[in-house]
């Protein structure tokens, strides 16, 4: 009885290994064709992941990361005892914070606001003109920033003396107590076109005749604005705040990589510049990947709480 | 059209057109001068710079720091390597992506789930900065141009938003290719890319832009200087070391005294955004698309 069965279970293990051959054999160019993605994936994404072990390690330049002595979790606790890297982690959060609450709702309005121009040639030209910084790359925006700032040759000094501003002009770039402004600013006026796209094309898709019913009842436009507009991309807004939430470890490394100087470090050093300088300049491996870590498993962990959550308020919506 | 035309334009309603006007127009103002700024700056006599302030017009129309830039080596050095780089990168990043969203976008592909999963994960997590360079570094790829264009060839981001877009394409149009012979790369050359073009467009945009601008990778693993990127060149001369140092041998030609750092540094700000400022009115549309593709879930 039982070896009947297991003959049964045999032969059908082997008829389902024969299948698979088959449609191996039938279908092997799209196995031909996926290898170099999936090479790609394992060489450049999992093997780093591998090599995070040497934050568990002490690793040297000379030695492989195979062969480094296993040395628990003294890395962190070094890391953590260390005062730069708790100022980097505390900058990176305010940096993030201050991007999320003045950054987030700038492209809402934003898009509202576009939304209200009723010549269509209008509305286009605003939003290419918007979208314009969007396509440059940080150290060109150091040096728009720098044309517009330099205390001695700037823009700057016109703006000054036209809001009746008399006294001396602070470098804002090597300024301790405006630097994370500068920072904030200027993501701001990078990213906020690229963020009207979707919130626009959220409110194309409202029903007209919603508009017209609220004219009838009398709504001005300010109502309709709040009432109709903005409750239409509600959804949106929550979905894109959620993900925005779930990065908060990353503060914008090109950026403040661009823009930071020795002058600002106590207030622009964040996590990835901290890992750079420890690991690159300072030749720390360990150290500087057990900073790395911290800062993709926290991120993680962020994203998938956030994900979660947004599955939540809006199934359709989410990364998974 | 139709929504306004339904509304009596009261006092209020002009109010209201007035302040999202003013608002809207000190806004692009504020994108775009900047950009106008620096490209008169460039076009001006260092001397009558001196002073600061707003830029509508050039002072004193000037091209000598153009004809001083354009007497280093380097500056076309760099050059030619962020152009190498971006038509090289584009080329293989989207032929990679094209080719990994084909098979995950089949229900019949198996494996399938389990290497969708797989590249999912690397939005999550990733080994980061330190890993990278180390393996970077035991692949011997430091100091070469492949590591401009093949580290970061694929971006999972662009291949499920491709991948998202081969899945709306009728499945019988493959299943008759199929019929008729096809293997699996004709009808993705054949049948598939050119329906796609839309969404292989704008993923081209992405990483177009992206090769253009990036810089990290100019920094992390390349000191030659035959291999600097533009955006490197350019942060070496309007970062803290200064223009002067920078443009080396040429700084100190005879005519430098006469011309300032100032001016310098805006002339390169200027020649690297050219490219973009030209090109990128017709991508956006493309951008556009694209984001949207990205947005809609299967």
């Amino acid at each position: 009885m039982s070896t009947m069965l297991q003959s049964e279970t045999l032969h059908k293990e082997k008829g389902r290994l024969q299948s698979f051959f088959s449609y191996i054999r039938k279908d092997y160019m799209l196995y031909l064709m996926i290898l170099p993605g999936l090479v790609y994936i394992l060489l450049f994404k999992y093997v780093p992941m591998y090599g995070v072990t040497i934050a568990f390690k002490d690793y040297k330049v000379t030695s492989d990361i195979m062969s480094a002595p296993w040395v628990g979790l003294s890395n962190f606790t070094n890391l953590f005892s260390r005062r730069a890297f708790l100022r980097a982690l505390q900058n990176n959060i305010l940096i993030s914070v201050y991007k999320l609450v003045f950054g987030f709702p700038f492209p809402i309005l934003l898009s509202l606001l576009i939304n209200e121009i009723q010549r269509s040639k209008v509305k286009k030209f605003v939003q290419t003109a918007v979208i314009l910084p969007n396509f440059v790359s940080w150290i060109v925006i150091y040096g728009l920033l720098y044309a517009i700032l330099s205390p001695s040759t700037g823009a700057i000094r016109s703006i000054a003396s036209a809001i009746g501003y008399k006294g001396t002009i602070p470098n804002l770039l090597t300024d301790r107590d405006h630097f994370q402004a500068v920072i904030v600013v200027s993501h701001i006026w990078k990213s906020a076109g690229m963020g009207t796209i979707v919130y626009l094309s959220a409110i194309s898709g409202v029903d007209q005749s919603l508009y017209e019913a609220a004219a009838i009842d009398g709504a001005g436009r300010w109502r309709q604005m709040w009432h109709i507009t903005l409750a239409s991309i509600r959804s949106t807004i929550v979905v894109l705040l959620f993900f925005r939430i779930g990065e908060m470890m990353y503060a914008g490394f090109d950026q403040i990589f661009a823009m930071s100087n020795n002058l600002v470090i106590s207030v622009a050093d964040i996590i990835d510049t901290y890992v750079y300088r420890m690991g690159l300049e300072q030749r720390k491996f360990s150290l500087a990947t057990a900073a790395g870590l911290f800062q993709s498993a926290i991120g993680m962990v962020l994203v998938l709480t956030t994900n979660y959550i947004a599955k939540k308020i809006d199934p359709e919506s989410g990364i998974m | 059209m139709s929504k306004s035309g339904l509304r009596k334009k009261g006092m209020a309603d002009r109010i209201a057109d007035i302040l999202i006007s003013i608002f809207l127009g000190i806004l692009v103002f504020t994108t775009i001068y900047p950009f106008w700024h620096v490209i008169m700056y460039s076009v001006s006599d260092s001397h009558a710079t001196m002073s600061g302030g707003l830029f509508f017009l050039p002072r004193s129309f000037n091209l000598l720091s153009y004809k001083m830039l354009l007497n280093t080596r380097q500056i076309f050095v760099a050059y030619r390597n962020t152009v190498l780089k971006t038509l090289v990168g584009t080329l293989i990043s989207v032929s990679l992506t094209a080719m990994t969203a084909y098979p995950l976008s089949l229900s019949r592909f198996k494996g399938r789930n389990v290497i969708s999963m797989m590249i999912f994960f690397t939005m999550l997590f990733s080994g980061g900065m330190i890993p990278t360079y180390l393996l970077i570094k035991s692949l011997g790829l430091l100091d070469t141009f492949w590591v401009y264009v093949v580290p970061g060839a694929m971006s999972a981001y662009n291949m499920f938003i491709l991948r998202t877009y081969y899945m709306s394409i009728p499945a019988s149009l493959e299943e008759s290719a199929l019929l008729d012979g096809a293997n699996p790369f004709q009808v993705l050359f054949r049948i598939i890319l050119p329906l796609s073009l839309p969404a292989l467009a704008a993923i081209a945009m992405f990483y177009g832009v992206g090769n253009w601008n990036s810089y990290m990778d100019g920094v992390l693993y390349v000191n030659n200087q035959d291999l600097q990127l533009l955006q490197v060149y350019l942060r070496q001369l309007i970062g803290a070391a200064g223009a002067k140092g920078a443009l080396g041998d040429a700084g100190d030609l005879g005519p430098a005294s006469r011309l300032t750092e100032e001016t310098m540094k805006m002339t390169v700000v200027t020649v690297s955004i050219i490219p973009i400022l030209i090109v990128y009115p017709f991508l956006q549309k493309y951008y556009t698309k694209g984001v949207m593709v990205g947005s809609v879930k299967e």
